[in-house]
């Protein structure tokens, strides 16, 4: 008894060190492979407001730039206006009626905090539940891909954007309609990986990239990028494709927030039928 | 002794938010080079400190940084790693005598080549742990390996120059 009272004492360094150690190690692998980060806490409130505060005075220094943004935004709505366009047939009458039901709902939000350099990046918006903001809900800006939504606070949510080791979505090739699953494994903030287009298809540098609307999370036919490298392994049936993405996330200010309505009626069928037809696959 | 450490407190809150909110911010070469200043903080707590109380103190770091930052743990483990190793890297580098009682880990007191060994060592070892344990896999080894030297040395580069901002020369101390 005595001699391990001593030899406690003579280790008891090692001895914290070892127990604080395996306790940080189990946080990072806890949360090193799971998409939903159990503790991401740059949504936390006390964190979400000074990061805001810091987005605050580094927007007030590019506001010049924020404005051309949204002026070629304006005009690009202005276009879309229904005095633009003379009716093509009378005939038809627009009725509210079944015929169209809403889909696809959006929200805006202001990007306060937002990594790029990391293995497994996230970005910070100031809208959390009080707006709206739910898990789930998918990320675009001006027209193209961002990631979807993790983690919500009462009024930051935290986004997994395409640059996350975890990030993975369901796409589609404009031209060969073929889909493909997008995966982020470059390092690189502009660069993202498509790796199971089978070689049958014909894929050429240049080829635009789309979201097939197979996740629920995003509306298809969102841009994503355009094909820049095809490797074609001899020994492999699969080409690994490398996109530019069309997103430029160094610059991502503001960005909409779209829910699918009909997501969880979906979800419900879905499960419904794999249960009644006894199989774990759609 | 008081007045110590409410100093080093003050120093290392600063260090952090700094860090947080000013130095991750920069974009060198594509994210290649990204110091980590935070690390001077715990560099320049005074030889006596107590073993377990740089642990607890290091330990303490880490969690304010994971809660800016986006894996949780992982700047705790980096900085749990930097407090076990760092009396060992000091008890290495020591003069002959051992160190005096007034002798502080700054250039002014132990002069500019034993604090570049002294902070180089335990900055390289501290980025190595916290960009592989980031990483975890070695397939990026060699472009990892890079991402780490060239960090080290831009960190090195800012606390050495911060060491010139904060302590006086010896002269003025007269």
């Amino acid at each position: 008894m005595k001699n391990i009272l001593e030899l406690i004492k003579r280790l008891h360094v090692f001895l914290i060190f070892l127990v604080l150690q395996v306790f940080a190690l189990i946080l990072v692998f806890q949360n090193m492979f799971y998409h939903h980060a159990s503790m991401v806490n740059s949504g936390s409130d006390i964190i979400g407001n000074i990061y805001s505060k810091r987005a605050k005075l580094a927007e007030y220094l590019r506001l010049g730039e924020i404005a051309d943004e949204l002026s070629l935004q304006n005009s690009l709505l202005r276009m879309q206006l229904s005095v633009n366009y003379i009716q093509a047939d009378t005939n038809f009458r627009i009725v509210s009626d079944s015929l169209k039901k809403q889909r696809y709902r959006y929200l805006t939000a202001k990007v306060v905090n937002n990594s790029l350099n990391r293995e497994t990046n996230y970005i910070t918006l100031d809208k959390g539940y009080s707006s709206g903001v739910s898990n789930q809900m998918g990320v675009i800006s001006g027209g193209s891909i961002v990631g979807y939504v993790t983690n919500v606070s009462e009024d930051f949510a935290v986004v997994m954007p395409v640059l996350h080791r975890s990030f993975r979505t369901s796409v589609l090739m404009k031209n060969s309609t073929d889909l493909g699953l997008l995966s982020w494994q470059t390092g690189d903030p502009e660069h993202a990986n498509i790796d199971d287009i089978p070689k049958h298809v014909h894929v050429q540098i240049g080829d635009t990239v789309l979201t097939s609307g197979f996740s629920g999370y995003f509306p298809p036919l969102i841009s994503v990028g355009y094909v820049t490298e095809v490797i074609d392994n001899a020994d492999e049936n699969k080409y690994h494709i490398t996109i530019r993405l069309s997103t430029q996330f160094r610059k991502l200010n503001y960005v909409e927030l779209v829910e699918n309505i009909l997501l969880p009626q979906q979800e419900a069928l879905e499960q419904q039928a794999m249960e009644a037809n006894g199989t774990d696959n759609p | 002794m008081a007045l110590t450490i409410l100093k080093h407190t003050l120093r290392i809150l600063f260090l952090i938010l700094l860090q947080c909110l000013v130095v991750n911010k920069m974009q060198l070469l594509d994210g290649l080079i990204l110091p980590w200043i935070y690390i001077f903080g715990i560099l320049m707590l005074p030889f006596e400190t107590p073993r377990w109380l740089m642990l607890f103190i290091c330990f303490g770091i880490g969690l304010c940084m994971d809660y800016f930052t986006s894996l949780i743990g992982l700047h705790t483990s980096a900085c749990l790693f930097l407090g076990f190793i760092q009396p060992l890297v000091q008890k290495f580098l020591a003069p002959r005598e051992g160190y005096e009682i007034t002798q502080r880990p700054t250039v002014q007191s132990m002069g500019l080549s034993w604090y570049l060994a002294y902070a180089f060592i335990l900055t390289f070892l501290h980025h190595t742990w916290l960009l592989y344990l980031e990483i975890f896999r070695f397939s990026a080894f060699f472009n990892t390996l890079l991402h780490v030297l060239l960090s080290s040395v831009a960190t090195l580069i800012l606390m050495t120059i911060g060491q010139y901002l904060i302590y006086k020369p010896k002269s003025y101390e007269l």
